[in-house]
């Protein structure tokens, strides 16, 4: 038996929520673009970046996504070869996934940094609206932030264990 | 053999085991093109490359309908669409011996046509179809059968996820493979419609018939029935007769489904968000392994090892007949085992160089699209094939009185009209590509 702290709970709410949030940035996106086809196809009137509001919104909205789906175990892996394993065995090679997670989290926040700070330096901008394309890196590191700490989480309570907080999820 | 090439054999060893030894496929992808091009490159150009790498691959245009069609098949699950398909179906063939089943095959092509997910299409039309299979008596491993083989359709029919991914592997024209999707689809339907007439016949208890419907019901369930067309006609017709590209198509996809799920009080925000929250799930698992898929590529890439794989198998002295029927036969036995989405993307990007090199008399656009067609059906095979057949899962678990044993057994005879579908479409292409020929002019 091991309790959990209240930490841990606000953890998994947070990184849920921000899913959620990043979700919510996809619906946007697709009202966005529906107005903007349909401007488009009735008054020839498309909205003007939507092409690059697409490509910004969805990537940062799919950035929020990965913390959620390390919590909920959605990364698919071949179980089929390993069938036959006892469950400890089982855990710790889940726990490896997360251990990759990790130190794959860990480098690209570092590097997610730089390049963050290179798109300051030489300013690139969206080519309609003009949008800072740095805007974008601010999320996306809270994103992978979440990823690194979702990591941790799984690596303590890999798929398989017995009273894990993240069935619940 | 060179060192490049010596470290690329290596790294495709390291995948596999990684992979065997239940390493997510995104992360097994990830660690070794990341020490791969490490290794290859020198440290410096990787780490550079990481700068922007990710958000450059999660931002590219094209993939923006994965998340779109996604959250389009999540919303249409929960939007009662299924009900009023499976009730159309019903009214117009439910009276015929089988018809039951058949009704549920009509239903899963329908959903399948605003649906790019077989699970979702699967364990929706289980939900609407099973009580009636069992109001009426069916055999039980003649309705799960039916189902998780109609699952199948839900990929085939566009929209189709695996097939936008497929389409960004190999720089084909979305738009073109949503329109050689079509006619296929159409023959799987018909193939599966004749497998449940012939199953009848000489299993008659298995699908009893029953009293036909009246006048009145037939021309409601019918009418019902149109918003689902209207939807599919402004997603995929938009598509085909090129209104929009397939990411307004989407997002309009998404808006017309969701509109008629809050007319129909069905969708509310808790089912948004449930939508949202599965969105999530799907959306973030595809772009890790596309983001993993990248770097492998630039890895395998450096290390020559698809170019010598083609090469070698060209040198084979094989006919481009025997290698292809190689090829879907290796994909058929990888769709087992694996996932249908990751293994596309693990091995789309080894088998295309081979497949671009054999002579079929078509233009590479046009092997594109056909080769993309029947990979896309032999690996969904393994949806409805033991040892990790997913959609046979998913019925199982809805159905609780039917063994999975009794479901996989159900399945036999639609995936022996599969084998007959794969081998026409293999010996007459023109199958596959009439509609985008006529389509583009």
């Amino acid at each position: 038996m091991f309790a959990y702290s209240r930490w841990l709970d606000l953890l998994l709410t947070l990184i849920k929520a921000w899913a959620l949030l990043g979700g919510f940035l996809l619906l946007a996106v697709v009202l966005m673009t529906t107005y903007s086809a349909m401007a488009g196809f009735l008054i020839s009137k498309p909205f003007p970046g939507d092409f690059e509001l697409t490509q910004m919104g969805v990537a940062v909205a799919a950035f929020t996504f990965l913390p959620y789906c390390q919590l909920t175990f959605s990364n698919v892996s071949a179980d089929i070869f390993t069938a036959g394993a006892g469950p400890a065995t089982v855990r710790n090679l889940n726990r490896l996934g997360s251990l990759i997670a990790l130190i794959f989290s860990a480098l690209l926040i570092w590097r997610t940094y730089a390049g963050m700070l290179d798109y300051q330096t030489y300013l690139e901008l969206t080519t309609i609206l003009q949008i800072p394309l740095w805007y974008a890196f601010v999320p996306t590191l809270f994103s992978l932030f979440l990823l690194l700490i979702a990591s941790l989480i799984t690596l303590r309570y890999p798929l398989g264990s017995s009273n894990s907080p993240l069935t619940e999820i | 053999m060179g060192y490049e090439m010596m470290v690329g054999l290596t790294g495709l060893g390291c995948l596999i085991a990684l992979i065997a030894i239940r390493v997510p496929v995104a992360y097994s992808m990830i660690l070794v093109g990341g020490i791969g091009v490490t290794l290859l490159n020198g440290p410096a150009i990787f780490m550079s490359q990481l700068k922007d790498l990710a958000y450059i691959q999660f931002s590219i245009y094209d993939l923006s309908v994965v998340p779109m069609f996604v959250l389009m098949g999540n919303i249409a699950s929960q939007a009662g669409l299924s009900k009023e398909l499976f009730r159309a179906a019903n009214a117009w063939i439910g009276w015929a011996r089988g018809g039951v089943a058949m009704s549920a095959i009509l239903a899963c092509a329908g959903f399948g046509s605003v649906c790019g997910s077989s699970l979702a299409t699967a364990s929706t039309m289980g939900k609407v179809a099973l009580p009636e299979f069992e109001r009426y008596n069916y055999k039980g491993s003649l309705a799960t059968g039916t189902l998780a083989a109609g699952g199948v359709l839900g990929i085939l029919i566009p929209p189709s996820i695996v097939l936008v991914i497929y389409a960004i592997l190999v720089e084909a024209n979305i738009v073109t493979m949503f329109m050689a999707a079509f006619i296929p689809g159409a023959i799987a339907v018909i193939f599966f419609l004749i497998t449940i007439a012939i199953y009848v016949r000489f299993n008659p208890d298995a699908g009893p018939a029953r009293e036909a419907i009246n006048r009145h019901e037939f021309w409601t369930a019918t009418f019902g029935v149109l918003p689902v067309m209207l939807i599919f006609g402004a997603v995929i017709g938009g598509i085909y007769f090129g209104l929009y590209n397939p990411t307004p198509a989407a997002a309009i996809g998404v808006f017309l489904v969701s509109a008629y799920g809050f007319i129909k009080g069905t969708i509310r925000l808790q089912e948004i968000k449930v939508s949202l929250y599965d969105t999530a799930k799907t959306t973030g698992m595809v772009y890790l392994i596309l983001l993993g898929a990248e770097m492998l590529k630039i890895f395998m890439s450096r290390g020559g090892v698809p170019q010598a794989a083609a090469e070698a198998i060209a040198n084979s002295g094989l006919t481009p007949m025997v290698i292809l029927v190689l090829l879907l036969v290796a994909l058929i036995i990888l769709g087992c085992l694996m996932d249908s989405l990751s293994m596309i993307l693990l091995v789309i990007p080894f088998f295309w160089p081979v497949v671009s090199e054999l002579d079929f008399g078509l233009t590479e656009e046009e092997l594109k699209i056909w080769f993309g067609i029947l990979a896309l059906i032999v690996v969904e095979l393994g949806l409805i094939t033991p040892p990790v057949g997913m959609n046979v899962f998913v019925i199982s678990a809805m159905a609780k009185d039917v063994p999975m044993r009794e479901t996989f057994i159900g399945v036999l005879p639609f995936f022996g009209a599969e084998l007959v579908r794969v081998v026409l479409l293999v010996s007459f292409p023109v199958i596959t590509l009439w509609l985008p020929r006529f389509l583009s002019g």
